[in-house]
């Protein structure tokens, strides 16, 4: 496994070809435009605090620096450090397998970690993989402050995610243009999102079911029970009964509060 | 019998030898020295007509870059009038005004100067780093997430343990405050009643009628008649 160079330099050499490519298929020495680059390779806080750092470093810097999510801000358009480190990971280029560190195990303890990891997957990531990466945060509701040209806002990471599955440009950057979970969903790329609250088309349908006075033919549970992953044909016997117990339970608890 | 000689009982000028040997070995070296230099002119003259910038060859003694433990420590020179004069570039060799950097002796005018030569290649090399950085594996990165996450835990259990222990102390000051107060109250209540005791006393003395309401309403009612009772009222 080869070695990182500590500074940027052949990073940006190779921003013209033969650089490795992200796995979205885009050029990561020029994901951020030219401007923002050079101010990032400017500023101190990338000459002292992202050089010769590893992908385990990351998490020391944004745990000690990042304190807020943005692109450049203050008058002087100053990148933060959010960005900075975004832009160090274009470099380092980490793979899924610490991309999931950073989002789940890391992401727990540090919200701006995960923060972090959301945007360069964007970024970097195809967009199916962005979809099924990024969207579990959508129930994050940690507080995460922002900075602008503008001054400081409060938002949220299911705030943040939901900009970078929908808006063009996030923190400075130009986000490339991804194909509406719609569309990933009708070529069969994407499985249709199971939110925590219910699909609402789901719940709507329900509605009018009630409405019209006819009963809910499904038992609870059972759209649970077409996601239930495969398990080992050993396993499946002891696993199946408790299952079925359960829901035997559910389904007796519902039909004697229907009576 | 005392006749001078050195602890190792041999005489100064056994020394002799040495600066024969140092000699054979200086202009050893200086030659090997000189074959290097020329190497290295010949080597820095190619990498400019190849329009590179020239780096000694790696010995393969070097090891790995790694990042900064903490910030670069400018608070040496915080607070000191510096004054540079007009136009100094880069690098000036030896020590000065600014920041200095001892591996390489040479001195720059600020901090960005400063931090961009502690990166650079000729710095890198100065210092035996090839300037290449170890990756890092995904359960390297789950351990540093467990350390990072641990000492920070660690701190704030402290932060706890000594507001606790500020606590504490904040609770025994205003256990003796309060005990400070009680104290006072008792010791004026007590110089209230001497007073009054005395004040009581003093009338007496003086044979001033002291009254009891109701005590000698009979003696009041037989003066107002014109009757006067024998003595005193006590009995
Ligand atoms: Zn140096």
């Amino acid at each position: 496994m080869a070695n990182h160079r500590a500074d940027e330099k052949r990073f940006l050499d190779e921003r013209g070809s033969g650089g490795p490519l992200a796995p979205n298929g885009l050029n990561p020495a020029t994901i951020m435009e030219k401007p923002v680059r050079e101010r990032i390779i400017d500023c101190y806080f990338w000459k002292d605090q992202c050089f010769a750092l590893n992908e385990a470093d990351i998490v020391d810097r944004v745990v000690v620096h990042v304190k807020f999510i943005g692109g450049t801000y203050g008058d002087a358009q100053r990148p933060s450090p959010f960005l900075c480190l975004a832009f160090k990971l274009l470099q380092l280029g980490p793979s899924d397998d610490i991309l999931r560190e950073y989002l789940d195990f890391g992401g727990e303890k540090f919200k701006y970690l995960r923060a972090l990891a959301c945007f360069y997957i964007r970024l970097t990531r195809q967009a199916k993989n962005v979809y099924n990466l990024l969207e579990p945060y959508l129930e994050d509701r940690r507080k995460l402050k922002r900075k602008t040209r503008m001054g400081t806002a409060l938002t949220f990471i299911d705030q943040f995610v939901d900009d970078l599955l929908t808006k063009e440009r996030v923190c400075a950057t130009t986000l490339w243009k991804m194909p509406k979970r719609e569309i990933l969903e009708d070529l069969e790329v994407l499985e249709p999102r199971i939110s925590p609250l219910g699909d609402i088309e789901d719940l709507l349908e329900s509605d009018v079911e009630e409405m019209d006075g006819k009963g809910r033919d499904k038992s609870p549970g059972s759209e649970f029970g077409e996601v239930t992953p495969e398990r080992e044909p050993g396993e499946m016997d002891v696993d199946k009964g408790a299952n079925e117990g359960q829901t035997m339970e559910a389904e007796s608890e519902v039909a004697s509060g229907k009576v | 019998m005392s006749s001078k000689k050195g602890a190792y009982e041999s005489n100064a000028s056994d020394t002799d030898f040495r600066k024969k040997f140092d000699r054979a070995e200086y202009a050893a070296k200086a030659s090997v020295r000189e074959a290097a230099e020329k190497e290295e002119s010949k080597a820095r003259y190619e990498a400019k007509l190849a329009g590179k910038k020239y780096y000694k060859p790696l010995t393969g003694d070097e090891i790995l870059t790694s990042a900064r433990a903490s910030r670069l420590d400018v608070s040496a020179n915080v607070g000191k009038m510096v004054l540079m004069p007009a136009g100094a570039a880069t690098g000036k060799r030896g020590r000065g005004a600014g920041f200095y950097c001892k591996d390489c002796d040479l001195t720059f005018k600020d901090s960005v100067q400063w931090v961009e030569h502690e990166n650079s290649m000729q710095h890198l090399r100065a210092i035996g780093q090839t300037g290449e950085v170890q990756r890092a594996t995904a359960s390297e990165v789950r351990e540093r997430i467990e350390r990072v996450w641990e000492a920070l835990e660690e701190e704030r259990q402290q932060d706890v343990k000594s507001l606790g222990e500020r606590l504490k102390v904040r609770q025994v000051e205003e256990e003796q405050d309060r005990e400070e107060r009680r104290r006072k109250r008792k010791e004026l209540a007590e110089r209230k009643l001497a007073k009054t005791e005395e004040e009581a006393r003093i009338k007496l003395e003086y044979g001033e009628d002291v009254r009891v309401e109701g005590e000698h309403d009979e003696d009041d009612m037989m003066a107002s008649m014109g009757i006067v009772g024998f003595g005193s009222t006590r009995k």
